[in-house]
């Protein structure tokens, strides 16, 4: 590569990374694969193969970011945290891929330790090379500018910063104060401190954080769902099993598509309406392109 | 020098105990298997103390109970063998110049003190645990000593990367080792870690006198044990310091305060059998050997009907001039969950400060102000520093006399801390008409103890907005007190767990 190359190359992506979702990411149609199926990790890797593989994100020798949902002392079954095999289907493909290390972490709302263990994620990815799953560490937060419309700064977790590739991970669940939690909520996990401070403007102060640290990959676990009393459950009797497995690179399109998995429309979901409105990515699922596939 | 048993025993148990200490701890499962609790259940005193105040038995204490036959057997051999808190000071004393004894508390001032704390028992106010010496240590270690341990490392850790930088890399197996096995996994720090220390302190500061001191002279556990001892079926001969050597002085760590051997403070350690260079040093079956009164009686106090009679009376007036109770406090006073009745907990608390060490999110605390004298280092919940893991059953199985009962987790779910109120004046959605909710999201119980109404208003700006209140349902509550722990607000939660009588 010349160097007239290398400069323009390096101009030009610059450039599109201060652009508008509304600008670039819009004026393609955002692709929403969605795979059923009692195998789940087939499902996952059927839903990743859909955008055009693992490879088509992490690229040999980049660090990733994993970041489920397990912030809740709850069994896989209460579906109050991401499926430990899902977790683990998409760490696998990272590291085929060519992954340097993956991390795995969350920063949870009950005792880590409880969370971890018993989300089943830390034993799943037992004694897997290159993968960390290590607690969240309160000195590894770094203040970060948002210059949000409600958020100006706030501690992020240094390895989601770092990443080269960021995948989200969450479960798609019931939320008493959004309606539902999804991907964009998923980014709570990255945040600092007094995290509760920020209900009081969620809707703006999840697509401050989500303009910011953008997750190159969305990959939603429905394999169950939570449809009352989330985000922490503890009744089966609220629990769904669907079998479905949702992955985009279009944020808020994950989450409108995840939405109506529960019946509801993605305008119903305040959060998301917002992140479209931000020009975070697209909403309406008939302007999405929907690849759907079946085991 | 030859090395007594006694000393390799010695070691072995400190160490024990230090592992033990280490593991009671959540280590990814529900149950923990043997924890530092053994030592307090096999603590005569503990025992005796429970006994009395409760007026009953528990299996729990059943090694005690071995424990007590045994010293009735051997005599005071666990002072000399076992007890971490006499090794440590064996480990210290050699630091420390010795000036003269201190006169006062010779005579009769340990078995008074004995005496006292166990007729209190009797009067249902058990306070033997604030001077039984493993507490003490426990509580040392918990308190003090643990906390500023990890905080040392980790700020150690953190330090090493400024001046090392990247090659710190090299040793992070190491840190990675301490992390993951003995590092406490919380910052927390403790009310009355000061105190803890200085009680801790005191006893090492007492060496300056002589040698084991404490355990000679204040030692409730010890005083206890030396007095079950004196059935014991072996003797020490010669009962008297020779006239021709005199070396056992400085040999014997307690018993030689005169030249007649004190029988109660003889702690087995066999130094004077080993070191003695003409090998007269025996502790024949007392069969063998003829009791004889006249040196074994002499020198320590008899158990006089004064002694006793002096306890009677402070223990009486002393359990009963504590018993002012603050109701304001008593509201806060949050105790481990299934404790039921305040009055039993007095009774079976050993105030060890286990259920402090093991609690994962560090929801209890040593308490000075709530309970009054008598609740002295009793476990509290502080929920706005931790709230009650709904799914943990620690405390429960660490308490070494049940006093936190050791509940199924479904009963535990169930047992009842207290009762969330919220105050509308501070809530947001009812003072700035702002949503929140995060006590709700928070709340494990399944069908929501914490619930919330939607209502239309109209906000401080005249805006039409949507509002979710929470509230409380009060018969699903069990305090667990996760909602003040969690409530976004600065400093004062706006909504708090109150204790409430139980059924």
């Amino acid at each position: 590569m010349r160097r007239r190359d290398f400069l323009k190359l390096g101009v030009s992506s610059l450039l599109a990374s201060q652009l508008p979702g509304t600008l670039l990411g819009q004026t393609a149609q955002p692709v929403v694969a969605v795979c059923q199926g009692t195998d789940h990790a087939a499902i996952t890797r059927k839903v990743i193969a859909g955008l055009g593989g693992m490879k088509a994100f992490v690229k040999p020798g980049n660090t990733v970011v994993v970041k489920p949902n397990m912030g809740w002392d709850r069994k896989p079954e209460y579906a109050a945290n991401t499926h430990p095999l899902v977790v683990k289907t998409i760490v696998e493909e990272c590291l085929s891929s060519g992954a340097r290390r993956v991390k795995v972490f969350d920063h949870t709302c009950n005792d880590a330790r409880r969370c971890y263990e018993n989300s089943g994620i830390q034993t799943a990815l037992g004694g897997m090379k290159n993968v960390d799953v290590r607690f969240v560490e309160n000195d590894r937060f770094r203040k970060t500018a948002l210059n949000g419309r409600f958020l100006k700064e706030w501690p992020l977790y240094d390895d989601a910063l770092a990443a080269d590739v960021f995948i989200n991970v969450p479960i798609a669940k019931h939320h008493s104060l959004t309606g539902l939690t999804l991907g964009l909520k998923n980014m709570m996990g990255i945040m600092a401190d007094n995290r509760g401070y920020i209900h009081r403007k969620i809707e703006d102060a999840l697509s401050d954080v989500s303009s910011v640290v953008k997750s190159h990959l969305v990959i939603i676990d429905a394999t169950r769902i939570l449809t009352d009393h989330g985000p922490q459950g503890g009744n089966l009797k609220d629990v769904k099993v669907l079998n479905t497995v949702i992955a985009s690179r279009d944020i808020v399109a994950a989450d409108a598509y995840a939405t109506t998995l529960f019946g509801m429309k993605p305008q119903d979901i305040p959060t998301t309406v917002t992140a479209h409105k931000r020009g975070l990515g697209e909403m309406d699922v008939k302007k999405m392109k929907v690849l759907s596939f079946r085991f | 020098m030859k090395l007594p048993a006694s000393r390799i025993s010695q070691l072995l148990f400190l160490a024990l105990f230090l592992f033990l200490f280490i593991i009671t701890d959540y280590r990814g499962k529900d149950e923990i298997t043997v924890a530092v609790n053994s030592f307090f259940r096999a603590n005569p005193l503990v025992l005796a103390s429970y006994v009395l105040a409760v007026k009953g038995f528990t299996f729990l204490l059943l090694p005690a109970l071995v424990m007590a036959v045994c010293t009735l057997l051997l005599g005071r051999f666990f002072c000399g063998w076992i007890c971490p808190l006499g090794t440590v000071i064996d480990l210290v004393t050699h630091w420390i110049p010795k000036s003269t004894s201190i006169r006062s508390l010779k005579g009769s001032f340990k078995y008074c003190l004995l005496f006292t704390l166990l007729v209190m028992a009797l009067f249902s106010v058990n306070l033997s645990g604030i001077l039984d010496p493993i507490a003490i240590l426990v509580r040392a270690l918990t308190l003090f000593f643990y906390p500023l341990f990890g905080y040392v490392v980790r700020a150690g850790w953190s330090g090493l990367y400024q001046i090392a930088g990247e090659e710190r890399d090299n040793v992070a197996f190491l840190y990675g080792f301490l992390r993951d096995y003995i590092l406490p996994f919380r910052e927390t720090f403790y009310p009355l870690a000061f105190l803890s220390l200085a009680v801790f302190l005191f006893i090492l500061v007492l060496e300056r006198f002589e040698r084991r001191n404490w355990c000679r002279n204040i030692c409730p556990l010890g005083t206890l044990l030396g007095l079950l001892g004196r059935f014991s079926l072996f003797r020490r001969i010669p009962s008297r310091i020779c006239k021709d050597c005199g070396d056992c002085r400085s040999h014997c760590p307690s018993a030689f305060d005169e030249d007649i051997l004190q029988a109660d403070n003889c702690i087995r350690c066999m130094q004077c059998r080993v070191q003695c260079r003409f090998g007269r040093v025996e502790f024949p079956l007392r069969w063998k050997r003829p009791f004889r009164s006249i040196s074994e009686g002499q020198g320590q106090p008899v158990m006089s009907r004064r002694i006793l009679l002096v306890s009677l009376v402070s223990g009486f007036f002393l359990s009963r001039a504590f018993s002012f109770r603050h109701p304001e406090r008593d509201r806060r006073l949050l105790r481990p969950p299934g404790v039921k009745d305040e009055g039993d907990f007095l009774n079976k608390c050993v105030r060890c400060g286990e259920c402090m060490k093991v609690c994962l999110r560090s929801a209890l605390y040593p308490d000075l102000t709530r309970a009054g004298v008598t609740g002295l280092f009793m476990p509290v919940i502080i929920p706005r520093l931790g709230y009650c893991e709904y799914n943990c059953t620690l405390c429960g199985q660490v308490c070494p006399t049940g006093a936190i009962p050791r509940l199924p987790l479904d009963e535990k779910r169930k047992s009842v801390i207290g009762t969330a109120v919220i105050d509308r004046n501070i809530c947001l959605p009812y003072a700035k008409k702002l949503n929140c909710l995060v006590c709700e999201e928070h709340c494990p119980i399944p069908e929501k103890a914490i619930r919330f109404e939607t209502v239309e208003d109209i906000d401080h700006r005249g805006k039409k907005i949507t509002l979710k209140r929470p509230y409380i349902v009060d018969d699903l509550c069990n305090g667990c007190g996760i909602c003040e722990n969690k409530c976004p607000l600065e400093g004062r939660s706006a909504v708090e767990v109150f204790a409430r009588k139980k059924g």
